[in-house]
């Protein structure tokens, strides 16, 4: 990385540490799964750090393209954002592959491993703590989604004004253009009540099932995009063993209420490690 | 440009397959709980900003390229880069003043400048 302008002192070639997860003792954790993967762009091997009754999954990055000035260069940037994020994701899941792991938040680093074994050590019983509360257990995403307006054109906004010819309106014709737009948005409203109901009943039938559960932020329309909308991103921890009576239950629940519900995992229970 | 998918949903999300929603690895891998705090603060931002941001981003990149607007490149406000060269200028009008005032400069006060500028820029975060 670029420095914004020539320092006195040479660019500091020293390694950090960058800690990805946290499992049990190292025989849970297959070497194999994570010293085969990338990592983060630009770093060495990723290996295991044992700090006790604890691994660390981490890798040694260099130090002057891990602070907090190129952070915030890389989240001015889609593509980069993208690049990182995908890799600590990708070292996380295959951390967890063959036992519980406590993902780290994006970019926690340490100046070295002996740092980082002692931040471990002084959190010890949290994490000993998580590891129980998400062994055998996965994450779920479950999103709810607006029902598509019924009939698509008559609903969007005047994107494509294609009709070229325009006659000269009819008397009441701005009336009736009126009336044609309040009934659009009475109809919209009333949908997107229909579908926040659906949310709700969707989301409590899921709790009763799950072992924990949180909202997420839904995510807006994207301007450009197919205007689907989110009632309901919620996640939820759910018992390995009744995995399939989710994915049951969401497909029972989309086909009674025709709405689309989407379901995404098992993720490593990235949204149950953060309080306990 | 849009490789960064904000709107499709569908992919089966199995672990770590580039088909996983982006959407969905961002709101896990940033938003979470701080579980243990690192050595390096790298401030991350809100997730919802980031987002934001992002999306505006994606959605009007092209377009407003198209048209030949890319004020957002320049502005210091948006654009870290930007930031940086805004930095950099300032840094060399501040050089070309004291050499003009100090003709006889040497190198101890070139690092006084430079100490300064990096207070100042660690101040504008």
């Amino acid at each position: 990385m670029t420095h914004p302008a020539p320092r006195d002192r040479a660019p500091d070639a020293a390694g950090v540490t960058y800690v990805f997860a946290v499992c049990r003792g190292t025989r849970a954790v297959n070497t194999a799964d994570v010293t085969g993967l990338a990592g983060m762009p630009g770093g060495a091997a990723v290996r295991l750090l044992p700090s006790g009754p604890l691994t660390a999954v981490v890798q040694t990055v260099p130090a002057d393209d891990f602070t907090d000035e190129v952070w915030q260069a890389r989240l001015s940037d889609p593509q980069e954002i993208e690049r990182y994020a995908r890799a600590h994701h990708e070292v996380v899941s295959a951390a967890a592959v063959h036992g519980p792991a406590v993902p780290l938040p994006l970019a926690t680093l340490y100046h070295d491993d002996d740092r980082a074994r002692r931040a471990l050590d002084g959190e010890a019983h949290r994490f000993h703590g998580v590891l129980k509360r998400i062994a055998h257990h996965a994450e779920w995403g479950v999103k709810v989604y607006e029902p598509e307006p019924p009939a698509a054109q008559e609903e969007r906004e005047p994107a494509p004004v294609g009709d070229g010819g325009r006659e000269a309106p009819a008397p009441g014709a701005g009336l009736a253009y009126l009336n044609r737009k309040r009934g659009v948005q009475e109809r919209r409203e009333r949908r997107r009540e229909q579908a926040l109901s659906v949310a709700e009943s969707v989301d409590a039938q899921l709790r009763a099932l799950a072992a924990a559960s949180r909202r997420l932020r839904t995510h807006a329309a994207v301007p450009g995009g197919d205007g689907r909308v989110h009632v309901l991103n919620a996640t939820y921890l759910v018992a390995d063993q009744r995995a399939e009576e989710l994915a049951a239950l969401v497909r029972a629940l989309g086909e009674r209420t025709g709405t689309r519900i989407e379901l995404t995992g098992p993720w490593v229970p990235y949204s149950f490690v953060g309080e306990v | 440009m849009t490789d960064l998918d904000f709107r499709q949903g569908s992919p089966p999300a199995n672990g770590p397959q580039s088909t996983t929603n982006l959407a969905d690895i961002l709101e896990r891998v940033l938003d979470k709980g701080i579980v243990i705090a690192g050595d390096i603060k790298i401030d991350l931002l809100d997730i919802e900003l980031l987002t934001i941001r992002l999306r505006l981003f994606v959605a009007s990149v092209d377009t407003a390229k198209k048209a030949g607007i890319d004020w957002w490149e320049t502005d210091p406000a948006l654009s870290s880069r930007a930031k940086r060269d805004a930095l950099e200028d300032e840094n060399r009008r501040l050089r070309e003043r004291l050499q003009a005032l100090e003709p006889a400069g040497t190198d101890e006060t070139d690092r006084n400048v430079d100490d300064r500028d990096n207070s100042k820029e660690a101040g504008q975060r």
